[in-house]
């Protein structure tokens, strides 16, 4: 079946490298998005995507096999998403193909990189690193492996110190395992937690049943006829095992990055600006391959958590579908459950110790960590029995909203963010009831049209945006000090710099089609096409946005970390003007630019997904003129 | 429109309406773990996460899924195991409110 297809298809409009849960969601939301192109998904996995969180229940026996799948089965089929089955080798980027093992080539018109990570395991120059027993956990396969071998195993040793050994940890002791858990360092997710904390959760696992060892590595693993017998650590201590799970971490794969043949930034992850954008045009990156930017400390990490991959996969599709990106990235999030504790980290609690004033609690077996710079919230930190409303914190956080009012609550864990999000917007929520109709989108559309509008006059002296925002944003703003931390700190300056961005010829174009048509909608649409594949530092749209709403505009609320203003109560996720602004976009220039992959598409085997009601998009919203597109190439080529 | 309701469960605070954006936003940031449905008392069919949150998103909803959605009486008990801290309750009101309405749209 995949080989029937893999012989018909040699080119895509978007092709997604990897079938993880980014790479599925990318898809599903592209064809949402775009119902007419064609979207193949290249993997080397054999199975569907499944929720791999929910993979330790799997291994101890909690959950079937079908609960696992992230989607229902025959999701592909049914959204036309054709799955390959095999191994992506090199990228030409110029060409804009990639080559398939056995030397077969691919063509892309925009190619979304989320090959996933890879576990570290142990170092290969242990000694008896190769034993049979010896598990790293991170596919299926492993964990089908684990629960095979649950039978006979009565004491395990679990290594390293992360959310995922603690987890391992747990799932071993609901079987009975005695469990030996070491950990390298004398606290626990040392970047992340700080003592009190690490210390709460150890004591919790301890209680539990499990032994802890801190400050403990491995030297070697002693086997028996092959298999492992026990485990040496660098205490001269042999910890008798049938089975030794390494949870040490994982690391990108970011050999693609590697085989490309234009330069592709890549260190830990293969390096994103916040739209997913990597160094090369055309080509996105999401999941736990790719490195985003903390906006609050500048620096790249990939964030390898379900959520993130979830959200980077979503924003992947709209900006590989020419939609504008409804969501933000945003700051770090990881909400888990560690044995009986619930932990939530949100932004940076242990950054910045001299500039944050921090607030702790731990009171009724839990704990928080609040850093605050005046009255807004910077990171938060909770561990205890009940998880408070994480998202509505990280929005907190995201919009830089004032938390006098909630600062107790927030520190004793009892906020409620209902109640707090339906009071800072009573107006419009008051004009809701009594009119029994929505927060009209309007308003808020009017207000983001001005400033992406605006946004076109500043370019002329872009140079002068760094001293904008030091001059006006007053220090102790947590946003402006990300920002003006970001520029001094940041080695990737010229990671997105482009100079063709900048040409004359392409802002007059702007102007002109802003004046005839007089749309701006369409005008602003126009800029953020020229954006794609060319980004450039000080341009990129939500950059820019974000600069004129705070420096030129007088925006009603405080500036904010890159979230759009939102107008109500409603946009807890501000999808309304997005949407709005959706419609009237032309097509997205780059994924059209090779001809001949849009017309061979249109002869062949693929149908068109079948309209769903009213989501469908008016026909005239990708009208097929390839103008832009060619032009777009031609600068490519010469650049 | 869904009026709002509030009740106290333990020391945390449950919510049985959030707005549609919410429910969306929780929906996404589902691990897809399980365990509110293992936690949960009044389902007794063969559902499973995946199709849960797809159907209380969008689209045409099943027959289990409508008699899971009938069943669940919002006792809450799905909120507490949630590792991530989502509301599976409010979402479950969410579903019911779209069953209701796409009942209302058949008649």
């Amino acid at each position: 079946m995949t080989e029937l297809v893999a012989k018909s298809v040699d080119s895509a409009d978007l092709v997604i490298i990897g079938n993880g849960i980014a790479g599925l969601t990318a898809a599903v939301e592209a064809r949402r998005l775009a119902p007419e192109r064609r979207v193949v998904i290249i993997t080397e996995q054999s199975h569907p995507t499944i929720n791999t969180p929910a993979l330790k229940q799997f291994a101890i026996g909690k959950l079937n096999r079908e609960q696992l799948l992230a989607y229902p089965a025959g999701t592909e089929q049914a959204q036309f998403i054709h799955v390959i089955n095999a191994r992506a080798e090199e990228i030409h980027a110029q060409e804009r193909y990639i080559t398939l093992r056995g030397g077969r080539g691919f063509g892309y018109g925009e190619l979304l990189i989320a090959t996933g990570s890879t576990p570290t395991g142990l170092p290969p120059n242990l000694p008896g690193a190769d034993f049979d027993g010896i598990l790293t956990l991170h596919r299926l396969y492993d964990y089908l492996d684990l629960r095979r071998r649950l039978g006979e195993v009565e004491e395990a040793v679990v290594i390293g110190g992360g959310a995922h050994a603690i987890e391992t940890v747990m799932s071993l002791l609901y079987w009975g395992i005695r469990v030996h858990w070491l950990l390298r360092g004398d606290t626990f997710l040392s970047r992340m937690l700080d003592r009190p904390a690490s210390d709460m959760v150890l004591d919790s696992i301890q209680r539990a049943g499990a032994r802890v060892y801190t400050g403990t590595e491995t030297l070697g693993i002693v086997g028996r006829v092959g298999t492992v017998a026990g485990v040496v650590t660098n205490h001269q201590e042999l910890i008798p095992c049938q089975l030794v799970l390494v949870c040490t971490g994982t690391s990108a794969v970011t050999s693609l990055a590697r085989h490309c043949d234009l330069k592709m930034k890549h260190k830990q992850g293969i390096l994103v600006d916040d739209q997913l954008r990597t160094s090369v045009p055309h080509i996105y990156a999401a999941g736990d391959v790719a490195a985003i930017k903390d906006p609050q400390t500048g620096l790249y990490a990939p964030r390898a958590q379900s959520y993130a991959a979830v959200s980077q996969g979503r924003m992947a599709a709209s900006m590989m579908t020419g939609a504008s990106s409804v969501e933000e990235l945003g700051i770090p999030w990881h909400a888990t459950r560690l044995g009986g504790l619930s932990m939530l980290t949100v932004g940076n609690v242990l950054q910045w110790q001299d500039t944050t004033t921090t607030l702790t609690d731990s009171s009724r077996n839990s704990y928080r960590r609040m850093a605050v710079i005046d009255d807004r919230l910077v990171g938060y930190l909770s561990l205890g029995p009940a998880q408070p409303d994480s998202l509505a914190i990280k929005r907190i956080i995201e919009e830089g909203l004032s938390i006098r009012d909630i600062k107790k609550s927030l520190l004793k864990g009892t906020f409620d963010a209902r109640r707090y999000f339906s009071h800072r917007r009573t107006h419009s929520a008051q004009r809701m009831v009594t009119t029994g109709k929505l927060p009209v989108a309007e308003e808020l559309e009017r207000r983001m049209l001005a400033m992406k509008n605006q946004a076109l006059q500043p370019q002329g002296n872009r140079q002068e945006e760094p001293m904008h925002l030091v001059r006006t944003m007053p220090g102790a703003d947590p946003v402006a000090a990300t920002n003006f931390l970001e520029r001094n700190t940041d080695e990737d300056l010229q990671l997105f710099a482009d100079p063709f961005v900048a040409a004359p010829v392409e802002l007059e174009r702007f102007r002109e089609q802003r004046e005839t048509t007089g749309a701006p909608v369409g005008a602003s649409a126009d800029w953020l096409t020229a954006e794609r594949g060319f980004p450039s530092d000080g341009k990129r749209p939500v950059k820019t946005s974000h600069i004129i709403e705070s420096t030129l505009v007088n925006a009603p609320e405080p500036a904010r970390s890159g979230r759009r203003p939102s107008g109500s109560l409603w946009s807890y996720s501000s999808p309304l003007p997005a949407v709005k602004v959706n419609k009237t976009q032309p097509p997205a220039a780059t994924t059209a630019s090779v001809p001949d992959i849009q017309q061979r598409g249109r002869k062949g085997q693929f149908k068109a997904p079948p309209q769903k009601n009213g989501k469908q998009r008016p026909s005239d919203a990708y009208p097929s003129s390839s103008l832009w597109s060619y032009s777009e190439k031609k600068r490519m080529k010469g650049h | 429109m869904l009026r709002t309701g509030l009740s106290k469960r333990g020391s945390k605070t449950v919510s049985l309406h959030k707005t549609g954006p919410q429910v969306a936003q929780e929906l996404v940031a589902c691990i897809g773990c399980n365990e509110c449905l293992l936690a949960c008392p009044a389902l007794d069919e063969a559902i499973t996460i995946d199709v849960l949150n797809r159907e209380t998103l969008s689209g045409p909803i099943s027959t289990p899924v409508a008699r899971f959605a009938r069943s669940c009486f919002q006792c809450g008990a799905c909120v507490a195991p949630c590792p991530v801290g989502l509301s599976r309750e409010s979402m479950m009101m969410w579903l019911k409110v779209r069953l209701l309405r796409s009942g209302w749209e058949k008649m």
